[in-house]
């Protein structure tokens, strides 16, 4: 199978700033309390979902921000002992519970601040796992951040924050397939990447 | 060794004080491992504090006496030193190391797993390469201490320590390396620049050399060693020479970020200058300064004060490097709590001072029998029980 580049678009113009694809995110990872993998940011509002300036002058714009799993990624340098690492088929950058040691170098390294440590033993609002039940369990002292949903890509699903945004402002898919939906959607239209002046080469497409 | 003198030393008032601290951090690190590290200050922003500042501080307090010992025996200037090398290495070598690494085993979430950075090495990680150093340093510092001693002893030739202080000198220069850690990172503009690993180095020998003036000022109080006033102000003027460098860079960095007047260093610049973390920068300064005035002082008491001064303010250095680079981080729109940049400064917990507290208490132990057991004073025949300032002649 040849290689693929697994990339995300977010086309900011549409993004509605609901949420949605963060509470996705959280409900199908199970991820514990306090901890996003997906976040929605505001951008210029002192608080989340303020608005920038005085009014009536007054804007608002969202970012939603996860891992960015970088052709470059720093955090995979970084890690002493390599439980940070780019998956060679299609380019996500994974983390293995297992072996990470609780450093926290890769959240150092890492200049979106795209990643958790569980600062303490997982804890869920509610008594039982919700979710899918194929999402990696979380631990107790290990970094964690968003796997591009690598359970159900194994599944040719798309990850959860894709199919839920109400705003059909996210796409996701192979990058080196022109007919992939992220080739479409960027195809002919202006897009940004996150601090790309920093050489980390992320996966994720702004369209602006 | 008689038995006599082994109840000197650990029955001295001041052994006991640091044995009982070194329990509270015991108990302090029990806490943590079992509550987890929620019971810090930190937060997925200031995601290292207190225990990487004594990691810092500690391998350049090693390297540093390594330094230090190694000139003695390679440079003209510094052969003065030679009877108080062996101090130097122990400390060096021994309790520096040890405490050094002991704030990385209490920094990191697993440390069962902490043998995964030799057995699953990525060698791309700048902590991996630390991590070598550390251990280069143990190993080192012994060697180098055990030949200091063979030699002091009459069982080796002088010449024969040739070898070793090369080595121990080009390890010390290696404390360099260990900035890497900081330096490499394209995510953390005011570390990554070619002067922090210079800085590093300065860093390193003005906390080793002052900890050395305290050390010796002690010692010789007692009459564990024989240093004359002038020798210990010259090792006050090397740590002052070295903390102006420290100054100057310091200056260097608020210049860049104010000059600059905008974006990624200067947002960083402003947090620490007359932002949140101006009382931690101001403090920093007047450290430095005051340390600087003092370490070029002739009265051995005021020398010792300009010396904890001095590390005083390697320590606030080192606080506001990572404080004011992690709480500013490139992206800092507001998001869901614990995610809206950083917030805040950053105040270590009391769990935090306790494990501390308790590692250095630890190394200071280890010193403590190092100097009493191994007889590294220029008359080995005295015992150190004289850290009490009372001096006896041991019975061997």
């Amino acid at each position: 199978m040849a290689n693929k580049h697994q990339a995300m678009v977010i086309n900011l113009k549409r993004c509605i700033g609901c949420h949605t694809c963060a509470m996705a995110c959280k409900v199908e990872n199970n991820l514990p309390n306090h901890i996003w993998w997906n976040r929605v940011l505001t951008v210029g509002g002192e608080e989340m979902d303020t608005p920038q300036g005085t009014f009536p002058n007054i804007k608002m714009q969202y970012l939603t921000l996860n891992c960015q799993h970088c052709e470059n990624p720093a955090c995979v340098k970084a890690c002493p002992v390599g439980a940070t690492y780019k998956r060679e088929e299609d380019g996500i950058v994974m983390q293995d519970y297992d072996k990470c040691i609780g450093c926290r170098m890769c959240m150092v390294a890492c200049p979106y601040n795209a990643r958790s440590f569980n600062w303490s033993k997982p804890e869920y609002s509610v008594d039982f796992p919700v979710g899918s039940t194929d999402a990696a369990p979380h631990q107790y002292n290990v970094v964690e951040k968003c796997t591009f949903c690598t359970h159900r890509l194994s599944q040719d699903k798309k990850p959860a924050c894709i199919e839920v945004c109400p705003a059909r402002a996210r796409f996701f898919g192979d990058l080196d397939d022109p007919e992939s939906d992220v080739s479409k959607a960027i195809k002919g239209h202006n897009y940004v990447k996150m601090l790309e002046e920093k050489g980390t080469k992320p996966s994720i497409f702004y369209l602006t | 060794m008689s038995d006599k003198s082994q109840k000197q030393v650990f029955t001295q008032p001041l052994f006991i004080v640091f044995a009982l601290l070194t329990v509270v951090g015991l108990v302090c690190w029990f806490l943590q491992l079992t509550r987890g590290l929620q019971l810090t200050n930190l937060n997925n922003y200031n995601t290292w504090g207190l225990y990487i500042i004594g990691f810092m501080i500690f391998t350049g307090i090693a390297a540093g006496s390594l330094i230090f010992a190694s000139s003695s025996y390679l440079f003209l200037g510094m052969s003065e030193y030679k009877p108080y090398t062996r101090i130097a290495a122990f400390v060096g070598a021994i309790g520096s190391v040890v405490a050094a690494g002991l704030f990385i085993i209490v920094d990191i979430g697993n440390p069962e797993r902490a043998w995964y950075i030799i057995a699953r090495a990525n060698i791309s990680s700048p902590m991996f390469w630390d991590t070598l150093i550390l251990g280069a340093y143990v190993i080192i510092g012994i060697l180098f201490t055990r030949q200091l001693m063979a030699v002091h002893a009459g069982q080796k030739e002088e010449k024969s320590l040739r070898a070793i202080s090369i080595v121990s000198f080009v390890a010390g220069l290696l404390v360099m390396v260990t900035s890497f850690v900081f330096a490499l990172q394209v995510a953390r503009p005011l570390w990554n620049n070619p002067v922090e690993s210079v800085s590093f180095l300065a860093a390193a020998l003005v906390a080793a050399f002052s900890l050395l003036v305290i050390i010796f000022a002690i010692l010789n109080k007692s009459g564990y060693i024989d240093i004359s006033q002038e020798k210990l102000s010259k090792i006050g003027k090397l740590a002052a020479a070295f903390l102006f460098f420290e100054l100057f860079v310091v200056l260097e960095e608020v210049a860049i970020g104010i000059y600059a007047g905008s974006g990624e260093e200067a947002e960083i610049i402003h947090w620490l200058v007359r932002g949140e973390g101006a009382p931690f920068f101001w403090v920093e300064l007047i450290a430095i300064v005051v340390g600087l005035v003092l370490l070029f002082s002739k009265k051995t008491g005021t020398l010792v004060v300009g010396s904890a001064v001095s590390i005083f303010a390697i320590f606030m250095i080192k606080y506001n490097l990572l404080q004011a680079q992690l709480l500013n981080p490139l992206i800092t729109y507001a998001g869901p709590p614990g995610y809206s940049g950083g917030e805040g400064v950053y105040l270590p917990s009391l769990i935090e001072i306790g494990v501390a507290v308790g590692i250095i208490s630890l190394g200071t132990l280890l010193i403590m029998i190092g100097l009493d057991r191994l007889g590294l004073g220029i008359k080995s025949g005295q015992s150190v029980s004289g850290l009490g300032f009372k001096t006896k002649v041991k019975q061997v």
